[in-house]
């Protein structure tokens, strides 16, 4: 087709299509920029789901016993967090909140004082409430797991996520010693496949940097570590906006809506345009 | 009853001219007959500009423009307003969309040459909204004082300071502080609400005023007014309502079922209609890691990193912008449409259009050594097809207009 | 045939129609919604606490619940009786007129017989009433029995609050919702049935 004739049909709309798709599936900034994750590699995956009630409750667990005596969610509302993972207010409040004096309209702002905490930590505990919009909730779920041991880091922990981060392992008696460890894995040859000796065995190359626990040194299983990080980030990813659920779910009604306004609309257009076609 | 109501209508309208207005510009003005859906753009453009009036005014409502509250204020309407999120992605994606609609309606008047005789002013008018509308959208971003706000602001306020001799005086005059401070954003503020908003209603309102002297335009470039009939209206037009008022109900069906994707499903776009960074209060002592503008500015942004000279930099930028200004006297082609124009002009259009999203492409990721190169070559062609314009438009072979459409 | 093009026209045009202008209210409601008070509002307006037990008898102190004042009264014997005086003088002894909380528990109006719990805004254009506690011939009452006076536009209320007859103010100052555990008030919670 020459040139002149797609001009006629519109050429420009497509390559208009063609080149924003080029430019929205280049994923988000950050990620376009070598990875966030750093010496991880790819970031995992992770779905939040936040009609799953009993994994947010248990990641608002996890997350006021481990993580809030150090980091507020200023933001956020005690009672707003109860009544949105559906716990009683009574249970919330006698299970969950320490101190006694916090009212349901409180803001989480956490029970530790800015300047104490830096002095302990070097710099100052940061705020959660946003992490997940910050860094991403894929960022999350893997910068939980990554810590491994390094004695010449100050609480003898570094993390591949975040080379050099200032927070100890909070989670280690559940998590166990998780190492760096090197690995023998297969050599891929050129045609995709694992590359063979002429025995037929594996031809493999140690390759190091790989997180490994040390057998049954934590609470839980990795798999049963890996669910309690999931919970947790499910519960950030909440927590950074209590509102994603409700609208997700009224997006599908409005979306109904404007579809039938459109084709009624363009029923009633094709009506009227008889008139002078 | 409808007696009396007739009456009071009739003193009003002898008094202020409704009836006749009303016809004149809205019920039976004539508007031609056989245009395609790029011609909705402009009605889509005003239904986004009312979205951002009413979503704006409900904003300013639970926002804190001092520096203290700002960004905490953003998370009040985001958590404790009851709908604020609504009102606030409404706004966020109203803005995306404002420029998403205002460039492919420049584009149409680039594919048909929106910008001839005696369409000047309309032209000139449109793109006075689009820089009032670059202006008002960068005010908007730097409220939320989060980090990318408050480090876009630092750049774009910084390249005040390559207009030489006054430059440096005039950042601090804008900013009125040593950094951008709350002063800075209730200024940013008052404008982004109050002064903008005037300016750009009442551009928008010449923009028509000027469109309806003159008439709509259509693919063909065809002069409708030239047949008339007994009455002294185009043979080629049909009236405004209901014809025109139902085509442009279905294109605002289908904008808002997108409008409405995008809010409810990808409020942030990808990190294109809200940067990840925003939602990090200001830190004037740490920059992040990556700063691109958002997305509709990001063509220009790319075009300041190609020359590597501070006010050459604002130079080209600002002259990326004001050449739109001089269009209708850079075409010198017979022809308005790019149906009937010829090759040269196609070939240019294309060039013109793939640079210019390669640009925007190119201004939303970090810089490397091909980036940078790549950037050159789109910053000429871009300046290339509109300097080149007179030549190309006046030498090309064109085709022959038909008379009706 | 110019019939039948007619009749879907209309339909579609009643259809399309009703379908936008239901919109309308959908659209609407973020709108409506968010001028509604705020979480953070309704966190400040939730409810305030205090000691009563260290209020002398015949004190009035005035607490601020939402922003707006409260009167809690800490009754005398004599303070008591003089409701039987007044009584002939009031518009609405029983409350009728008015939605009671704890309508028919003490003659207080309130949870505990010795305290009285009103909004300290006058019913009729809403200034706050003063304190009048002394039984003796007022400039606006000459046989006054104690209670509270506005300034503004001359109302006047009993010891508990309950509104005179021929004066501007309509009803009876209204009682907020209180409990009381032990010495402690709460203002702005019911404390269930308790």
């Amino acid at each position: 087709m020459s040139i002149k004739n797609n001009f006629k049909k519109g050429l420009n709309i497509r390559n208009l299509i063609i080149f924003s798709t080029f430019i929205f599936c280049t994923n988000n900034i950050s990620a376009a920029e070598g990875g966030p994750c750093k010496d991880y590699g790819e970031c995992d995956e992770f779905k939040y789901s936040l009609n799953d009630m009993a994994s947010l409750q248990r990641g608002a667990s996890t997350f006021l016993n481990y993580c809030y005596g150090c980091h507020s969610l200023q933001y956020s509302r005690w009672g707003r967090v109860a009544t949105d993972l559906q716990i009683p207010e009574e249970l919330f409040f006698e299970n969950l909140v320490f101190d006694k004096s916090i009212k349901p309209g409180d803001l989480m702002t956490g029970s530790m004082s800015k300047e104490k905490s830096a002095q302990w930590f070097g710099v100052a505990p940061p705020d959660l409430t946003l992490v997940s919009r910050v860094r991403g909730d894929d960022w999350i779920y893997s910068y939980l797991r990554a810590y491994y041991e390094d004695s010449s880091k100050q609480y003898g922990v570094n993390n591949l996520v975040y080379p050099g981060t200032a927070m100890p392992n909070v989670l280690v008696a559940l998590q166990g010693n998780q190492k760096l460890v090197c690995k023998d894995i297969p050599v891929i040859a050129n045609n995709g496949g694992e590359k063979r000796d002429e025995l037929g065995n594996t031809i493999t190359k140690e390759k190091c940097g790989y997180l490994k626990v040390e057998e049954s040194s934590g609470e839980l299983t990795k798999d049963e570590f890996d669910e309690l990080i999931y919970d947790l980030t499910n519960f950030l990813v909440y927590v950074g906006e209590p509102a994603k659920a409700t609208r997700e779910r009224m997006g599908w009604y409005v979306i109904f809506y404007f579809l039938i306004f459109t084709a009624l609309s363009a029923l009633l257009y094709r009506e009227y345009h008889k008139d002078y076609h | 009853m409808s007696e009396m109501v007739g009456k009071l209508f009739g003193w009003v309208n002898s008094r202020l001219p409704i009836a006749n207005t009303f016809e004149r510009h809205l019920s039976k003005h004539p508007v031609p007959s056989k245009v395609n859906f790029w011609y909705l753009f402009g009605a889509l453009a005003s239904v986004v500009l009312i979205i951002q009036i009413v979503s704006g005014i409900w904003l300013i409502m639970p926002y804190s423009n001092t520096e203290e509250e700002a960004f905490s204020s953003i998370e009040y309407i985001m958590r404790d307003v009851d709908y604020g999120w609504v009102i606030r992605y409404m706004h966020t994606t109203g803005a995306s969309m404002f420029f998403a609609v205002v460039y492919l309606h420049m584009f149409r008047g680039l594919l048909y040459g929106s910008y001839q005789k005696p369409k000047e002013l309309v032209w000139i008018f449109g793109c006075a909204i689009y820089l009032a509308m670059m202006a008002e959208g960068f005010l908007g971003y730097v409220l939320p004082y989060g980090q990318m706000s408050y480090w876009g602001a630092q750049v774009i306020i910084s390249l005040f300071g390559a207009i030489p001799y006054i430059g440096e005086s005039l950042e601090l005059w804008v900013r009125g502080d040593y950094y951008i401070s709350g002063i800075t954003v209730s200024r940013f503020f008052a404008l982004h609400v109050v002064a903008l908003p005037l300016v750009l209603i009442a551009l928008v309102f010449l923009h028509l005023v000027a469109l309806h002297e003159v008439g709509a335009g259509n693919p063909e470039g065809v002069d409708i007014e030239e047949y008339l009939d007994d009455d002294g209206v185009p043979l080629d037009s049909v009236p405004f309502f209901p014809y025109k008022v139902l085509n442009a109900l279905v294109g605002i069906g289908v904008f808002m079922t997108v409008f409405a994707i995008i809010m409810f499903f990808f409020p942030e776009g990808g990190g294109y209609f809200i940067e990840m960074a925003n939602f990090e209060e200001a830190n004037p002592l740490v920059t992040p890691e990556h700063i691109a503008p958002v997305w509709y500015y990001s063509p220009y942004y790319a075009m300041l990193r190609a020359v590597p000279d501070k006010l050459g930099g604002l130079i080209v930028m600002g002259s990326a912008v004001a050449i739109l200004f001089v269009v209708p006297w850079l075409d010198r082609s017979k022809v308005a449409s790019i149906r009937y124009k010829g090759i040269y002009s196609k070939i240019a259009l294309a060039f013109f259009g793939i640079s210019f999203l390669t640009l925007g492409y190119l201004g939303t990721v970090g810089v490397t050594e091909v980036r940078k190169t790549m950037s050159v070559i789109c910053t000429v062609i871009y300046f290339a097809f509109f300097l080149l314009m007179p030549f190309y438009t006046k030498y090309e072979k064109t085709k022959e207009v038909p008379k009706r459409l | 045939m110019q019939e039948k093009d007619n009749t879907r026209r209309k339909v579609l045009i009643g259809l399309t129609s009703a379908v936008g202008l239901s919109g309308i209210p959908f659209a609407a409601t973020p709108f409506i919604a968010a001028w509604n008070p705020s979480a953070k509002a309704k966190a400040a307006g939730a409810s305030v606490k205090l000691d009563v037990s260290k209020m002398q008898y015949g004190q009035q102190i005035q607490v601020a619940w939402r922003k707006q004042p409260v009167f809690v009264i800490r009754h005398t014997k004599e303070s008591l009786q003089s409701l039987e005086v007044t009584l002939p003088k009031l518009a609405d002894p029983d409350s009728n007129q008015i939605d009671e909380p704890y309508k028919g528990i003490n003659p207080t109006r309130s949870k505990n017989a010795e305290y009285t719990v009103i909004a300290g805004v006058c019913t009729h254009l809403g200034c706050s009433p003063k304190y009048h506690p002394e039984v003796e011939p007022k400039p606006w009452d000459a046989s006054w029995a104690g209670g509270f006076f506005c300034p503004c536009h001359g109302s006047m209320f009993d010891m508990v609050g309950r509104v005179y007859k021929g004066v501007p103010a309509p009803t009876n100052l209204p009682v907020p919702p209180h409990f009381f555990k032990g010495s402690i008030l709460t203002i702005g919670e019911d404390g269930g049935t308790a």
